[in-house]
C-alpha cells in the first residue's frame, strides 16, 4: 500500500508584525491509499493550518510534505493550484456552492479548469452525481436543495475530479444529526466501495469514531490514537 | 477554462445584478455615444460647410482691395475697365467679375423696401452661378443703363403690391428710376461672395458708379482654369495692379485654400469634440471599475471556491476582465447607436445633410472596448490576487 500524504516535521510559522506564532511545530503524518482519516483537535490547535497546506492552499515553513510521492512542500501559487485541481477534493462544513449554478454546474466545476471536453465533462459530473444519490437533482440549484443534498452536490465535486485524497472539513458540522449520519455513511461507502482516501476534520467523536484511524492536533503537534478504531 | 465557457459564466453573472449591469453599462453608453455624436456632429459640420463648393466648384478666387490709411492721396480703387482688365494678367484666369456695393433708399411704388444695392457685370451670372426665375440679367451691353435684376427675398416682398408681373416695373433707388429686367432665383450663401444676394438689388457696375459718388470697385471675383496655380496668379494681379510691395493692400482668397484651411479646423474640431467625449467615456470607465471592485467584494467566497477546486490566478482574473469587457463592449454597441442617433437629430434640428460616418462609431465602439479593458484590468488583477484561504471564509 503506498503513501498518498507524507509529512516530515511540518512546521508553518506565522508572523505577526515581530511576533512569530508557531502553528505547526513539526508535524509528522503518513496517510495511506484508501484511507479514511478523522483529524480532531480544538480550536485554535493548527488543525486548519494543517489542513491548508495539506490541501495545497498554502505552502509550509519548513519540513517536507509529499503528495503522491511527489515534493509539494515549495510550490509557486500557479504549481499548487494545478495539483490542487488534479489530485485534492475539498468538502466544506457550510458546502461552498456556487449558487448561481446547477447542482451538473458545480459538480463540473473542478473539470472546466482542466480544460476537459465539455461532454467527457458532462458525463463524469453526471456519474459523480449518481454515484452520491443526486441522479434526479441535476438540474437544481443549491437554493432549491436541503442541506444534505448540497453536501451531496459538494461531495460529487470533489468526486468528479478524481482526486487523490478529499479534504472534508466538518462535512456534518451544519447537518442535524440524522442527515450527518447519511453523509457519515457516504464518505464510508465511497471509501470502502471505491477506496476514495478521505480525510475528515471533525469535532464529533461520533464521526471521529466511524473512521479507520483518529490523529488528534494539539498545541501545533500531531498525536496519534491507535487501537481505538476498528 | 476555456473562453466559451468564461463567456458563458460572465454573462450569467451580469444577468444576475442586472440593475448594477445596467448602470455600469449606462456608463460606457453615454460615453460613447457622446466621442460619437460629438465627432459625427463636427464630420457633418464641416461636410455642409464644404457643400457651398459645390454647386459652384473649387475654381473661385476673391481679390479684395483696401483703403490705405486716412489722408492717403491714392484713390485705392479701381476702374470698371481695371478691373475687368485684370482678365488679362494671367492665363489663368477665366472669368472676372468685379463689383461695388452702395447705399441709397429703395422705394418701390411709393413705399420704403429694404435692399442692398450692388454694382455688377454681367460675368457675375456664371462666376457665381445664379439662376434667373424671370426676365435676364444684366448683360454687357447694357453699360450704364438704368436696368436692375432683383433678389429672390426682395421679389417676395414686392411681388404682392403689383398686379403682373415685376418685369417692365419701376423702382426708385436713390433719386432715380431703374426698370427691372430680371428675378434671380434663391441663392445659397456663399463666403466668396459678401452680398447677401437675395435681398440685393444688382445694377450694372457702371450705372453704380453714376448713382453715387462713393461707389468703388474694390472687389473682384474670378473664375480660374483647372489647375491654375494661385500663387502665379496671385503674383501676376499683384503686378498688374501695380501694388507688389503693399502686400496688405491687395487680399486674395482661393476656394482651393479656403478648402484646405477648413480641413485643418476639422481635424481640430473633431480632436476638441472627441476629448470631450472621451471625457464622458473616462468617468464611464470609472463606473466599470467601480462596480467591477464591489463585484470582487461580493463574490469573495465565490473566488475562494473556484480557486479551491483549481482555477489560478489567471483564470479568476480573465473571469473579472471578461465581465468588463462584455460591460463595456455592451454598453459600446448601444453607445455607437446611440451616439449616430444623436448626431441625426442634430443634423436634422440644423438643417445638414445626414451622412453616416464609418470611422466615428469605430473609433467610439474601440475605445468603449479599450475602456473596458482598462478600467476592468485593476478590479480583475485584485480578484486574482486575493489569498483563497481568506476568501473562503469570507462572509
Amino acid at each position: 500500500m503506498s503513501s498518498v500524504i507524507e509529512l516530515e516535521n511540518l512546521t508553518k510559522d506565522f508572523h505577526l508584525g515581530d511576533n512569530v506564532y508557531h502553528a505547526l511545530k513539526g508535524v509528522n503524518l503518513t496517510v495511506e491509499e484508501g484511507e479514511l482519516l478523522a483529524v480532531m483537535g480544538s480550536s485554535g490547535a493548527g488543525k486548519s493550518t494543517l489542513m491548508n497546506i495539506i490541501g495545497l492552499l498554502d505552502n509550509p515553513s519548513g519540513g517536507l510534505y509529499k503528495l503522491d510521492g511527489r515534493d509539494v512542500s515549495t510550490l509557486t501559487d500557479d504549481q499548487r493550484s494545478s495539483i490542487r485541481n488534479l489530485k485534492i477534493g475539498f468538502v466544506f462544513q457550510s458546502f461552498f456552492l456556487l449558487p448561481r449554478l446547477t447542482a451538473l454546474q458545480n459538480a463540473e466545476l473542478p473539470l472546466t479548469y482542466r480544460g476537459t471536453h465539455p461532454k467527457a465533462r458532462k458525463e463524469r459530473a453526471i456519474k459523480a452525481l449518481e454515484k452520491v444519490g443526486m441522479a434526479e437533482f441535476i438540474h437544481r440549484k443549491p437554493m432549491k436543495l436541503s442541506g444534505g443534498q448540497m453536501q451531496r452536490v459538494a461531495i460529487a465535486r470533489a468526486l468528479t475530479a478524481d482526486p487523490s485524497v478529499i479534504l472534508a472539513d466538518e462535512p456534518t458540522g451544519a447537518l442535524d444529526s440524522k442527515i450527518g449520519q447519511d453523509v457519515m455513511d457516504l464518505f464510508k461507502q465511497l471509501n470502502t466501495e471505491d477506496r476514495v482516501t478521505t480525510i475528515i476534520i471533525t469535532h464529533d467523536p461520533d464521526v471521529a469514531a466511524q473512521c479507520n484511524r483518529t490523529i488528534h492536533i494539539r498545541d501545533g503537534l500531531v498525536h496519534e490514537e491507535t487501537g481505538v478504531n476498528s | 477554462m476555456n473562453i466559451g465557457m468564461t463567456t458563458r459564466v460572465a454573462l450569467q453573472n451580469l444577468a444576475n445584478s442586472k440593475l448594477r449591469t445596467v448602470l455600469a453599462m449606462l456608463g460606457i453608453l453615454v460615453g460613447t455615444a457622446s466621442v460619437v455624436a460629438m465627432v459625427s456632429s463636427g464630420e457633418l459640420a464641416t461636410q455642409q460647410a464644404l457643400q457651398q463648393f459645390e454647386s459652384l466648384g473649387t475654381n473661385l478666387m476673391a481679390v479684395n482691395l483696401y483703403q490705405m490709411e486716412e489722408g492717403s492721396n491714392h484713390s485705392e480703387s479701381l476702374t470698371a475697365q481695371q478691373a475687368n482688365d485684370i482678365k488679362t494678367a494671367n492665363a489663368n484666369i477665366e472669368l472676372v467679375a468685379p463689383y461695388t456695393s452702395i447705399f441709397s433708399n429703395v422705394v418701390f411704388m411709393g413705399e420704403a423696401v429694404n435692399a442692398g444695392i450692388v454694382g455688377v457685370t454681367a460675368s457675375l451670372e456664371k462666376v457665381i452661378s445664379i439662376n434667373l426665375q424671370e426676365g435676364r440679367f444684366i448683360s454687357p451691353l447694357d453699360i450704364d443703363a438704368f436696368f436692375c435684376v432683383i433678389g429672390q427675398n426682395l421679389y417676395n416682398e414686392i411681388k404682392p403690391r403689383i398686379l403682373g408681373s415685376v418685369i417692365g416695373k419701376q423702382i426708385l433707388l436713390g433719386k432715380d428710376y431703374f426698370t427691372i429686367i430680371g428675378v434671380m432665383q434663391h441663392w445659397p450663401q456663399n463666403s466668396f461672395f459678401n452680398q447677401d444676394v437675395n435681398n440685393s438689388i444688382f445694377v450694372p457696375i457702371k450705372t453704380s458708379t453714376l448713382l453715387s459718388k462713393y461707389a468703388q470697385i474694390n472687389s473682384i471675383i474670378m473664375t480660374l482654369e483647372k489647375d491654375a496655380d494661385i500663387n502665379d496668379v496671385e503674383k501676376s494681379i499683384r503686378e498688374y495692379l501695380n501694388v507688389v510691395d503693399a502686400k496688405d493692400k491687395l487680399f486674395f482668397r482661393s476656394a482651393k485654400q479656403l478648402i484646405s484651411s477648413m480641413k485643418n479646423q476639422k481635424q481640430i474640431l473633431t480632436l476638441f469634440l472627441g476629448l470631450i467625449g472621451s471625457i464622458s467615456l473616462l468617468v464611464g470607465g470609472i463606473g466599470v471599475m467601480n462596480i467591477m471592485l464591489v463585484s470582487v467584494v461580493e463574490r469573495r467566497r465565490e473566488i475562494g471556491i473556484r480557486r479551491a477546486v483549481g482555477a489560478r490566478r489567471r483564470d479568476i482574473q480573465k473571469m473579472f476582465l471578461l465581465e468588463a469587457i462584455i460591460l463595456a463592449l455592451l454598453g459600446g454597441i448601444l453607445g455607437v447607436l446611440v451616439g449616430v442617433g444623436t448626431s441625426f437629430i442634430i443634423a436634422s434640428f440644423a438643417k445638414w445633410t445626414f451622412t453616416i460616418f464609418l470611422l466615428p462609431p469605430l473609433i467610439g465602439f474601440t475605445v468603449s472596448v479599450l475602456t473596458g479593458v482598462f478600467f476592468g484590468f485593476y478590479p480583475a488583477y485584485q480578484a486574482s490576487r486575493l489569498n483563497p484561504i481568506q476568501t473562503l471564509h469570507a462572509e
